[in-house]
């Protein structure tokens, strides 16, 4: 036994791997019916309680519900990102290709655009569409044509053509990675799941959004220009007054009847076991501030957002909050603890000091003299008016950054600012610097982009191409099973091992990917299991033939595998060749389909020349009949 | 159990017999390619096209009817699925201009019918939504979702409390929906899937679809040139150009001639004949490593002897991979759903004609070959 010991080991080892694997994807659908569940009646009891309710407030308090026990338990959580992923052709969804259109870039920084520059921008923008040149570089040479120096509408005189070309392609690409940004920022805000924002070539950026049913909100939410705005933060001791009330009010409202008892208790906050500063504190527990701190900043962990985001929502507490101030989220989280997130925030006032359409240009760079990083800030003569109003009548308070409703950055005004040149400092890094840029050019110059390709997959139809799919998995699985037992008998048993193992590694490989399965993903697994029993075939026929020159069983099966190698090998390289032409070729569903079929390969290969092997090794070891059919 | 047991035929002996079987099959399908051409999908031509599915069977000529007076030119209008289901197309991606304002009569029709004391007026438009201001903002929740009910999508403007205006996208699918709830008011529908790609993409896809299919190829040129001698290289990818060239074909022949089978050239059909690729050369790579084989061990026999052999020893191997392959995809094309019915079945006719090239094309082309230049193959 001792010559199989390591690749038995080999194999359980594999099996267990995948196992372990896949065991997400499992717990995954079991969480899903239990909140399913849990959802339902929700939603019956909201329909009970609420009768009135909007649809559109109902299904949001019906998503938050769902945020809220989602974040409740960090198992939830953890299955969901280890599990195989579903594509957007399985359960439902939206796919947009959009790209930047230059050509209104171009029209939005062209000095003084007269006429005659808006006709050859249009020529230069049809014949894009239809040559695969870029639109900078066919205006640039139609403007040559016409004997107009580029200069004449864009950088400065003493600038040539070429540092001009050369800087609008950069501006290009900054319009590019500004709406990134600006589609990221919001997509996050609206809570999609699981969205995938990514820049394809020079202008181009597909967006996966996995769910969404109303294809024109998702579209707004892509296409609409941002809206930058400067709004005070409110200081210390207005915001503490706001959250007690806020704090003492959901109090009340949380108490369930039979807690009246404890009204009046008067233990110590320091006595307080974590569950009671719960009850009576329920805005304090979620919404932690740093007593340290000179700002009364909240910080909310990421699976608490959604439970105070209710809160803050309900009637009984916007009473409480006065009118002219609201709560706003940061952007990006502002560390993580025990591998969550941590979001910081603030209370502004609701009416913005100044909207970003007055600033001309922003900068990051590193401060010469600290070499710390900073954005410099320019404003038009409209806005460096207000501005210097604005930063003259609140000196030493802070001004939030908002880019569509989050912040990115709250600096403290230090001293009246008249030239509306100003600039931020106290950014941590580089990378957030550059950020801070990004998000104040997007007030400014907005960066138009066109959706060019939209697909959208109705979760019913995703449904049914998850069951279409499973079932022909299983009809194949099975007619192949039989046919090999049939053919071979009891070597076609252990064909069919090989072949119910090279499923399982092929899931738990995928599963340990995190790969999307799509359905051409399926379509590819049960191409596989046709073709996977190829290698089996050929070894087994081998043997057969080596049998029949009159050699004994253990003999055959040596030869048998080795002069099948050859022919494997060559076959199976060249089939994996074209599966990564095709992943090359392919987007979406279709790498899914070239990604099982590589994968089908590998592991069909691994069950024929190591788990067969084992099997039929050892009952040759162990002088048992060993019968190819 | 053995189905061919010393197997001894001499396939060889009947290549003639499939040269004519070939260039026949060849010759009808590039006929067919010439003059009735091939229809390729909404991926590489552009355009919109939406699938419903409705409560109740329809009738197709029906719908038909319907859609045929909607100034969208050409539309189609196929079975998807089931009796419940259909697909229109049309390779338009946006409303014509001539059309746009019976579109916007439509809609305003709608408001007006639906809020009568509603005042609102059109303050931006373009060829894709219109932008719509009116004087009562809390009557906007529930325009959108009227609207929404007579197959229009349409959003708040911003999400600024103070907004007062909502945007209506006016797109091809919009006006077929609308067209087809106001004909149909009792039969529902629910959308299945709604595609939308530009001509620009289009091309591109079929650029580099052209480009994934020669760069399989000249790989696998490559490649078994470096693993055998070159003229098997040369051999198997002639097998492969033979079996793409007759599977485009069929697609020709065969388009709209089988009902319920959608026969046009998909991103995912570019899939399947890459897959056929890879599948085909995976036969003519094991048939011609038993020849590589047979060549070393018998030096002195002749190469036709060689071949031959070789063929007859593989010929187990070859049909029951193709017989276990055949099942997998004959299930995925009853099973598999109308998603991936036309990917199916170029798999299902490529695989026949993959097997059949790897015995009768790949190897019969080199033993002439090897005729022509009077000389023996030595490895």
């Amino acid at each position: 036994m001792k010559e199989f010991r390591f690749r038995i080991i080999l194999i359980l080892g594999a099996v267990a791997l995948s196992l372990y694997l896949l065991y997400p994807t499992y717990a995954d659908s079991q969480n899903t019916k239990l909140i399913n569940s849990k959802l339902e009646q929700f939603r019956d009891s909201l329909r009970t309680t609420n009768p009135e309710l909007s649809e559109d407030r109902f299904e949001r308090l019906v998503s938050m519900r769902e945020d809220e026990i989602f974040a409740s338990n960090p198992d939830f959580r953890d299955a969901r990102e280890k599990r195989i992923k579903l594509g957007l052709d399985l359960q439902g969804g939206m796919y947009l290709v959009m790209e930047v259109n230059t050509a209104k870039l171009l029209e939005k920084l062209a000095k003084d655009p007269d006429q005659k520059f808006l006709e050859i921008l249009n020529e230069a923008e049809q014949q894009a569409k239809i040559e695969e040149v870029n639109v900078v570089s066919i205006l640039a040479q139609k403007l040559q044509q016409n004997n107009i120096r580029l200069s004449r509408y864009f950088g400065s005189i003493r600038q040539d053509d070429s540092e001009i070309i050369s800087s609008l392609e950069d501006q290009e690409s900054d319009a590019v990675t500004r709406a990134i940004e600006i589609i990221r920022n919001r997509v996050d805000q609206y809570g999609v799941s699981e969205p995938s924002i990514q820049r394809q070539g020079a202008r181009r950026i597909i967006v996966e959004l996995p769910g969404i049913s109303k294809e024109e909100d998702a579209k707004r939410l892509l296409q609409g220009s941002a809206l930058l705005e400067f709004k005070i933060v409110r200081d210390a001791d207005f915001t503490i007054q706001v959250m007690n009330a806020v704090d003492n009010k959901l109090a009340e409202l949380l108490k369930s009847p039979s807690d009246t008892v404890n009204v009046g208790d008067t233990t110590a906050v320091e006595d307080m076991t974590e569950e009671q500063f719960a009850r009576e504190h329920p805005f304090f527990s979620i919404a932690m501030i740093n007593p340290q701190s000179p700002f009364a900043d909240a910080f909310v962990r990421q699976s608490d957002r959604p439970k105070l985001e209710s809160y803050l929502v309900r009637p009984e507490i916007q009473n409480v909050i006065p009118d002219n101030v609201q709560f706003v989220f940061w952007a990006k989280p502002e560390a993580t603890q025990d591998g969550e997130e941590i979001y910081r925030m603030i209370l502004v006032n609701k009416k913005a000091e100044l909207t970003g359409g007055v600033i001309v240009d922003a900068q990051s760079n590193i401060d010469p003299q600290t070499s710390a990083p900073i954005v410099n800030m320019q404003m038009n003569s409209e806005g460096a008016r207000e501005w210097a109003r604005i930063t003259g009548a609140n000196i030493d308070k802070r001004c939030a950054i908002i880019l569509d409703g989050v912040v990115y950055s709250a600096p403290t005004i230090r001293n009246k600012i008249p030239s509306g040149n100003s600039v931020i400092e106290g950014i941590g890094d580089l990378t957030e610097a550059k950020l801070l840029e990004i998000v104040l050019k997007a007030g400014a110059l907005p960066a138009p982009v066109d959706i060019i390709e939209e697909r959208t997959v109705g979760p019913s139809l995703g449904q049914d191409s998850i069951n279409q799919g499973f079932n022909s998995t299983l009809i194949g699985l099975f007619l192949v099973a039989i046919f090999m037992i049939f053919y071979y008998s009891k070597t076609g048993v252990i064909a069919d091992i090989a072949l119910f193992f090279t499923v399982l590694f092929i899931m738990g490989i995928l599963a340990g990917f995190s790969a999307t399965l799509t359905l051409p993903g399926i379509a590819g697994i049960i191409l596989t299991i046709g073709m996977a029993v190829d290698a089996n075939v050929i070894i087994y026929e081998r043997i057969r033939e080596e049998l029949s020159t009159g050699k004994t069983i253990r003999a055959a099966i040596q030869s048998g595998y080795s002069n099948s190698y050859s022919a494997i090998f060559d076959s199976n390289i060249t089939t994996f060749f074209t599966g990564v032409i095709l992943y090359q070729f392919g987007s979406g569903p279709v790498q899914g389909f070239a990604l099982t079929l590589m994968i089908g390969i590998a592991c069909s290969l691994f069950a024929a020349l190591v788990v067969t092997r084992v099997v039929l090794d050892m009952m040759a070891a162990k002088g048992m009949k060993v019968n190819i059919g | 159990m053995r189905i061919f047991q010393n197997t001894n035929f001499d396939f060889l002996g009947k290549r003639k017999i499939a040269y004519i079987f070939s260039g026949l099959f060849l010759s009808i399908g590039l006929l067919s390619l010439l003059f009735r051409g091939i229809e390729f999908g909404i991926d590489f031509k552009g355009g919109s096209e939406i699938a419903l599915e409705f409560e109740k069977p329809i009738q197709i000529s029906e719908i038909r009817d319907y859609l045929s007076d909607l100034g969208l030119g050409n539309v189609e209008v196929k079975t998807f699925g089931g009796e419940t289901g259909i697909l229109v197309r049309s390779e338009l991606q946006e409303i014509p201009n001539e059309l746009f304002p019976k579109v916007i009569e439509t809609l305003e029709q709608i408001i007006n019918k639906n809020f009568p004391d509603i005042n609102f007026n059109l303050v931006d438009s373009t060829r894709a939504s219109v932008t719509y201001q009116i004087n009562d903002k809390d009557k906007l929740e529930s325009i959108i979702r009227t609207l929404f009910q007579n197959g229009f999508q349409a959003t708040k403007f911003s999400q600024e409390e103070d907004n007062d205006k909502f945007i209506v996208r006016v797109g091809i699918s919009d006006w077929i929906q609308e067209n087809l709830l106001a004909n149909m008011p009792d039969n529902k529908f629910q959308v299945l899937k709604e595609d939308n790609v530009g001509p620009k993409i289009g091309k591109e896809l079929k650029r580099d679809a052209v480009v994934a299919v020669l760069l399989a190829l000249v790989v696998i040129l490559v490649y078994l040139g470096f693993r055998f001698k070159f003229v098997f290289a040369l051999g198997a990818v002639a097998a492969l150009f033979h079996d793409v060239l007759i599977t485009l074909g069929v697609f020709s022949i065969l388009y709209n001639v089988i009902p319920g089978l959608n026969l046009e050239i998909s991103i995912s059909v570019v899939a399947a004949f890459l897959t056929l690729v890879g599948y085909s050369i995976n036969d003519t790579v094991i048939v011609f490593d038993r020849i590589r084989e047979n060549i070393k061990i018998h030096k002195t026999a002749p190469l036709e002897d060689n071949i031959n052999k070789a063929i007859n020893k593989t010929i187990p191997r070859t049909v029951i991979t193709s017989l276990t392959t055949l099942v997998v995809v004959t299930v995925l094309l009853f099973f598999g759903g109308e998603v991936l019915r036309a990917f199916a079945f170029t798999l299902f006719f490529g695989i026949l004609i993959g097997t059949y090239s790897s015995v009768f094309v790949a190897s019969p082309f080199v033993l002439e070959y090897a005729k022509r230049i009077k000389k023996g193959i030595q490895f």
